[in-house]
């Protein structure tokens, strides 16, 4: 019998979810950390239970899963009656992956989120209604500005980046691959049909703090990556520094839709969701260690002149100390150069106390954004459908799969222009794009950006369908 | 019974299996891999090679290191092929003698040998940033993040991993002797990787011949 091209796809896709490639090193390079016992699961799908805290070189440091998973699709159904059946068809796959894994890192976390072509496409008219909207970007705009807006093209993305249209991406986390392998296998078996994958992307985080080469380093070394021997050793990340600071985290529900109030929920149907931007960047790491020396990096990690002990890996990112507009713009007066931390902070840290909807009180400088961004040796993904646009090779490389929660597609716009110089208030700091004074900027390519809205757990599967008439 | 080791162990095996994947290397008090200096190689700066190295200790009037060894295809011969500018000497005395192979799509092999006589401290280099029809300029290190040391060829050398000027994306090894330090970089570029590169500097620190002055 001869198969289809979409049964061969199919096939080869359901081969990669679960094959481990290189990364089958992480569980020999890397011991998973013990993990508090996870809690309850939450509506915010999003947000991970059991996280451990560890004091890393004096700062509170968030240690992240080890493994991650990132499935993209399209929907393969389209009919109303198909559209209901099919939403509990997923609710069933992902709830029995529930009953099996606790809710934490040693168990296993999956976040499902919903990109616009599903929401123009698939259920147009009660997303009209019920997507929330972006109150700032709305006063900016002078109208309805929606909180899930199309990815763009940044100022330092070179004209490759592909913008994707996927309908729908899963998101698994956990420190054993296995459970990752398990439940990416059993989710796209139980709803089979329902899904042609576009991508499989895979990759790591962490497993330094506890001494030694460090996974970054020794996946490297194993991949044969042009300046993997330049990466110290114990850095948790490929660029040497730790990125999940305690401080640089958005805590508790600060990125849900509703907290700050940045975002109308409307009627409430996606209260408890929030935002999530997905981008792929190959990181040239023998540029980053032979251009740029310790103090070089520092100062375009962070902010020129940042108090560093030499060597340092993880560096205190205090809610006190974040740049304002005013320090970024001093510091291009007095360098002609802006670290990408200080760059971001006047637009992603609160500039004020807010008591958030959920009751907290967010202090003035509490960063917004939650990361779950981790370095892969994909070129650029594991696995796609269409590996001519996608520029597929099978030689590794080193790069980081972002992943941000924001409340918007505004809010985490806003931060990544101010990254290449473009601040809130309309000023354009006259920076070339990749260029040194870019700093971190200069050694990232990204390949490819999308937005998607993640539903709370109780909407997550297919929302919105069973208001469609 | 069958022996298993234990995670921590076949972790450990696993890293030095890593650590050894390229042959003949052992490591050096960095962390940085090191090869065993070639035995084979001749301990002397080739006849064709040695009358403009002895003109440039004569110039500077101090000892200068002619290599016994260099990188294919590139040599070492001063005002050859791969070396047409000459030797650039300071008011300082301080030289810089550079080899270049280039070739377009193919990479290039660069090999830069400096002296600075007299002077024993790292020498600081400008940097420039253009930004906003700007340029700024500020006083660097020449030769920055220093990877620890190692012992070639009889010498303590410095392993620098950031480097500017004509030595930008090179690693550099320096020494000090006599009140004088030395420099040897090589470009990191293809078709060459870092670890041939730090291959390569062994080699060619580790055959230098000593070319005194003469009176």
């Amino acid at each position: 019998m001869k198969l289809t091209r979409k049964e061969l796809l199919g096939g080869a896709a359901a081969g990669a979810l679960g094959a481990a490639g290189i990364y089958k090193l992480v569980d020999e390079l890397a011991e998973s950390p013990p993990r508090a016992e996870a809690g309850e699961l939450r509506e915010e799908q999003y947000l991970l239970s059991g996280m451990k805290v560890i004091t890393h070189e004096d700062v509170e440091v968030v240690e992240p899963p080890l493994h991650h998973q990132v499935v993209t699709g399209r929907l393969a159904v389209e009919a109303r009656r198909d559209l209901r059946e099919a939403q509990q068809v997923l609710e069933d796959a992902l709830a029995a992956i529930e009953a099996r894994y606790e809710p934490s890192p040693a168990g296993l976390a999956v976040t499902v989120a919903w990109g616009l072509p599903y929401f123009r496409r698939v259920v147009s008219e009660p997303a009209e209604q019920h997507v929330p909207v972006d109150r700032r970007a709305s006063t900016s705009a002078d109208r309805p500005v929606s909180a899930l807006q199309d990815a763009q093209r940044f100022p330092s993305d070179p004209e490759t980046t592909i913008l994707e249209a996927n309908d729908v991406v899963f998101l698994l986390r956990s420190d054993e691959r296995e459970h990752v392998a398990d439940a990416a296998r059993s989710l796209f078996a139980d709803t089979d049909g329902l899904f042609d994958l576009t991508s499989i992307r895979k990759g790591f985080q962490g497993g330094g703090f506890s001494g030694g080469p460090g996974l970054p380093k020794s996946m490297a070394t194993a991949a044969g990556i042009q300046g993997a021997d330049l990466i110290p050793e114990g850095s948790q990340l490929f660029l040497g520094f730790t990125s999940t600071q305690r401080d640089t985290q958005g805590q508790s529900r600060i990125a849900s839709f509703e907290t700050l109030g940045l975002v109308d929920v409307r009627d409430g149907y996606f209260r408890g969701g929030t935002h999530m931007h997905l981008s792929h960047l190959f990181e040239n790491v023998e540029a980053w260690y032979l251009d740029f020396d310790y103090r070089g990096r520092v100062d375009t990690t962070f902010r020129p002149g940042f108090e560093a002990r030499e060597g340092a890996q993880t560096l205190p990112q205090a809610p006190e100390d974040a740049a304002s507009e005013a320090d970024l713009k001093g510091d291009f007066s007095r360098t002609g150069a802006i670290g990408h931390s200080g760059s971001i902070q006047p637009t992603s840290r609160l500039q004020m106390d807010i008591k958030g909807a959920d009751g907290e009180t967010y202090a003035r400088g509490s960063a917004i954004p939650l990361r779950a961004d981790f370095n892969t040796l994909d070129n650029p993904f594991f696995w796609t459908s269409d590996p001519e646009r996608d520029r597929h090779s099978e030689q590794p490389d080193a790069g980081l799969h972002f992943i941000t929660f924001n409340p918007s597609s505004d809010d985490f716009r806003r931060n990544r222009l101010a990254m290449d110089g473009v601040l809130p208030d309309g000023t354009e700091l006259p920076l070339e794009a990749r260029s040194r004074a870019q700093g971190l900027n200069s050694v990232l390519r990204t390949t490819h950006r999308q937005n998607f809205l993640v539903p709370p757990r109780s909407r997550r599967s297919f929302p919105l369908v069973e208001l469609v008439r | 019974m069958t022996w298993l080791p234990s995670a921590g162990v076949r972790k450990a095996l696993l890293i030095v299996l890593l650590a050894l994947a390229s042959a003949g290397c052992s490591m050096g008090d960095d962390g940085v891999e090191a090869t065993a200096s070639a035995g084979e190689q001749p301990a002397a700066c080739p006849a064709a090679w040695k009358p403009g190295w002895q003109k440039l200790a004569d110039d500077v009037g101090t000892r200068v290191y002619c290599p016994s060894w260099m990188p294919s295809p590139i040599d070492a011969e001063i005002g050859g092929q791969w070396n047409s500018d000459g030797v650039a000497v300071g008011k300082d005395r301080s030289y810089l003698a550079g080899f270049l192979w280039h070739e377009a799509g193919s990479g290039d092999v660069h090999v830069n040998f400096r002296g600075y006589p007299g002077k024993t401290a790292v020498p600081r280099c400008v940097e420039m940033q253009s930004s906003g029809g700007q340029t700024r300029r500020r006083s660097v290190p020449c030769f920055s993040d220093p990877r620890g040391t190692r012992e070639v060829g009889g010498k303590t050398v410095t392993v620098y991993t950031v480097s500017r000027d004509a030595d930008q994306w090179h690693v550099t090894y320096t020494w000090t002797e006599n009140g004088s330090l030395y420099a040897v970089s090589e470009h990191v570029a293809p078709p060459l990787t870092f670890r041939q590169v730090l291959k390569n500097l062994d080699r060619i620190v580790g055959g230098l011949e000593g070319i005194e002055p003469k009176a």
